[in-house]
């Protein structure tokens, strides 16, 4: 048997039908992060990279994309890091429906040992509409600096941690030189699946009470059929019984300018997840 | 400047008979001090919650007290009253395996499971000592993550997971003609297909038992906007659904049915929750165990149950206790044990713990070690069980760990890589760190946070990213717990 490899997997991230680029398929290499789904190209620079990759994505749509660090164990002390994740806001368990109400909800959960630099605040950085937050503890003497930016229904976070400032600078600089994002992926909507847009439905049947949420995230063709289908988590039985219904799905095409167009959006099986106490209040 | 030169004269001979001392943070090791920071605990002894103490309602301080007795009790196989060991075993009794720093803790410096033979609590006729357990390695469990397929190697696609008892009864004068074989261990050491768990220590179990799923739910969402990487699930009961929370993968629901698997499972011993012998896995995929291994303390199953007849005595209270199975009294007994009290000056004073619970916080090892989770339900024991802060140092969920503490085990909705956030309370007097007990020193149990597919790579790294005055900070309030 091989060591320090995971063989014995719970709800994990899969995906059926037509074949496209998943958030968490990513890359570091040469220098770049590179994600396809998410039309990145991230250059931090050849003496930086990736030793560790990240988790699964979460039940709650969390992804880290990439743990980014210098090339060196000898070189990392004090250079600190750079965290590059995601947040789907079809799943997140927080109230926020955009950047900007996600990266607040941060702020307003961050604890009373960090002071805050830079409130949440709309810059624009490659052509893109990032939000920016700065924050550090005194205690640790790091410095965290947050860019957050919203693709495909999903809020893409820059995290640079560290304490010195002129390497961080360097490496949030290096998102200027991003390229533009190229265009052609589907429409996001959220909740798209309801009453008036499904046509025909076969409820998935989960033979056993998990009690997990299996959140999916599916591409809808211009025919109305479901094409491709994203579990960010779910057990390999709930996967096949979900893919097997949805094969079966049909929705009306959403049309844009007169044209069909390829809608993406998301279903929670399984145990519907909690209302967010924050949501309530 | 002679104060100075004194001073370096002085500490001159520590730095060359300790470098690391002066170059590194070093972990300040076990605590001396009061067991479990209690005043008046002893390794015998240890302290129940308040209310208990007081024997608030009256006649629970009776039931803890008996319960701590029969964690103590060592089985037997058919001789005596404390019977029912076996036919296959990892201890004979509660008490040895949790031991550290008290009864009711984790494993022990000198360990017990290496005299096992020596001792005759298994004969040396026909067991022989696994070479993983050593005299002063941690108490463990062992798994075969996989089935063996017919050539004998590990068979990727027939998941197991199951605890494979490491000694057996036979051979032992009271264990009739009962013939077993050990499984092969070091067949699995050879083909990689065997992974270790220690003991839990079950200190304030019974906080960790009262708190609402609402409670968990409320603060996962709130640790849910952070910045480090960190996600995180519950591992929920097959049965209802509700949030399950005790060992190493928070695979179990609640104390009753952790003390009926453990003494099923580690001692052998059927009771009302677990009422069949437990063969082996790969024994229950075969015909069972053979029927001279069955019934072997000779008074029918289960071999623990409730006490329908017991002997009068004036004290009401103590009569009531001994009415209980085994079970309920070993789940009684973690349920009032009273959770350890943190020191505020030792190790290294109180600044530095103040300080190494500030960097604790800010570089993330709070959002899954969640310092304390307010408030319990209210208790229909005892008053000390609700309405309180649990301080375990624990969000309860469970986390990916990565491949480097992976160890292909399933267990409800956890799977091979998940493992619950380890309450850190009683960490100061703890000997053995992680699922499998592979570090003693908590540096390299912190390090063991950091690799491919954990939730906890950016956390390590923002220790890592301290300086070492600083991890010494957090190392002394570590062994402050």
């Amino acid at each position: 048997m091989p060591a320090g490899v995971i063989l014995v997997k719970g709800a994990w991230s899969s995906s059926a039908g037509t074949a496209i680029p998943l958030p968490e398929d990513g890359a570091v290499a040469n220098g770049k992060y590179g994600n396809a789904y998410f039309g990145l190209e991230y250059a931090f620079g050849s003496d930086w990279t990736q030793r560790y990759e990240g988790p699964p994505p979460s039940e709650s749509g969390y992804y880290v994309l990439a743990q980014i660090e210098p090339g060196t164990e000898a070189q990392s002390l004090g250079q600190g890091h750079v965290l590059i994740a995601a947040q789907d806001l079809f799943f997140t368990r927080n109230p926020a429906h955009d950047a900007l109400e996600l990266i607040h909800h941060y702020q307003e959960h961050l604890g009373v040992e960090y002071r805050v630099q830079r409130p949440p605040s709309k810059v624009r950085v490659a052509n893109r509409d990032f939000v920016r937050f700065d924050y550090l503890s005194r205690a640790a003497g790091l410095q965290w600096h947050v860019l957050a930016t919203q693709i495909r229904c999903h809020v893409v976070l820059f995290t640079f941690t560290g304490s010195d400032t002129q390497i961080t600078r360097r490496l949030i600089d290096s998102i200027g030189t991003m390229p533009q994002a190229p265009g052609g992926a589907p429409v996001c909507i959220k909740d798209y699946a309801n009453a008036e847009t499904v046509t025909e439905r076969e409820d998935p049947v989960l033979a056993a009470p998990r009690f997990n949420p299996v959140p999916v995230r599916i591409v809808i063709d211009t025919e109305g059929r479901v094409k491709h289908i994203h579990f960010l988590s779910a057990f390999p039985d709930q996967a096949k019984s979900i893919a097997d219904a949805l094969s079966q799905w049909r929705f009306k095409p959403l049309i844009v300018g007169g044209h069909p167009a390829e809608v993406e959006t998301g279903l929670m099986f399984g145990r519907p997840p909690r209302p967010s106490t924050s949501a309530l209040h | 400047m002679k104060k100075l030169v004194a001073l370096a004269l002085l500490l001159f001979p520590a730095v060359l008979v300790f470098p690391r001392l002066a170059l590194s943070q070093t972990d300040p090791g076990v605590r001396p001090g009061p067991v479990n920071g209690q005043i008046g605990a002893t390794q015998g002894n240890p302290l129940p919650l308040a209310s208990v103490n007081s024997n608030n309602p009256a006649g629970v301080l009776d039931f803890f007290d008996n319960g701590l007795g029969r964690f103590q009790e060592e089985e037997s196989v058919s001789g005596g009253a404390d019977k029912g060991l076996g036919p296959r075993f990892n201890f004979n009794s509660c008490s040895g395996c949790h031991a550290q720093p008290a009864v009711g803790g984790s494993s022990p410096a000198d360990n017990p499971q290496f005299q096992v033979i020596t001792q005759g609590i298994a004969s040396g006729s026909t067991n022989r000592l696994p070479s993983f357990i050593t005299a002063h390695g941690p108490t463990l469990e062992a798994r075969f993550p996989f089935f063996t397929s017919s050539s004998g190697a590990p068979n990727r696609n027939a998941p197991n997971g199951g605890v494979e008892g490491l000694f057996t009864v036979s051979g032992r004068p009271d264990a009739g003609s009962c013939n077993l074989q050990q499984p092969d261990f070091r067949h699995a050491q050879q083909t990689n297909n065997i992974i270790f768990r220690i003991p839990t220590p079950t200190f304030g179990a019974g906080l960790i038992e009262f708190i609402d799923d609402s409670t968990l739910l409320a603060n996962q969402e709130a640790q849910t906007a952070n910045n480090f990487g960190v996600g995180g699930a519950f591992n929920r009961n097959g049965n209802d659904g509700t949030i399950a929370r005790f060992g190493w993968k928070a695979q179990n629901k609640s104390l009753l049915i952790f003390a009926g698997e453990a003494y099923n499972v580690e001692m052998g011993i059927t009771n009302e929750l677990f009422a069949q012998e437990r063969p082996l896995p790969e024994e229950e995929q075969g015909s069972g165990l053979p029927a001279n291994c069955l019934n072997l303390a000779g008074r029918g199953y289960p071999e623990d149950a409730t006490n329908f007849n017991v002997a009068s005595n004036p004290d009401q209270a103590a009569q009531n206790a001994q009415v209980p199975a085994d079970v309920v009294l070993l789940a009684e007994f973690m349920r009032l044990l009273a959770p350890p009290v943190p020191s505020t000056l030792a190790p290294g004073g109180s600044q530095s713990i103040s300080n190494g619970f500030a960097l604790f916080k800010a570089v993330g090892c709070a959002t899954c070690h969640t310092p304390a989770v307010k408030s319990t339900q209210p208790s229909n024991i005892t008053a000390s069980l609700g309405n309180a802060t649990v301080r375990a140092f624990s969000d309860f969920e469970i986390h990916h760990m990565g491949s480097g503490l992976a160890d292909n085990v399933s267990q409800g909705g956890a799977g091979g890589d998940q493992f619950r956030s380890a309450p850190l309370w009683g960490l100061g007097q703890r000997i053995f760190f992680l699922h499998d007990g592979r570090a003693t020193n908590l540096l390299a149990a912190i390090a063991a946070h950091r690799s491919n597919g954990s939730e906890a790579t950016q956390v390590e790294e923002n220790f890592s990213s301290l300086s070492r005055g600083q991890q010494q900070d957090v190392l002394n309030f570590l062994r402050s717990l």
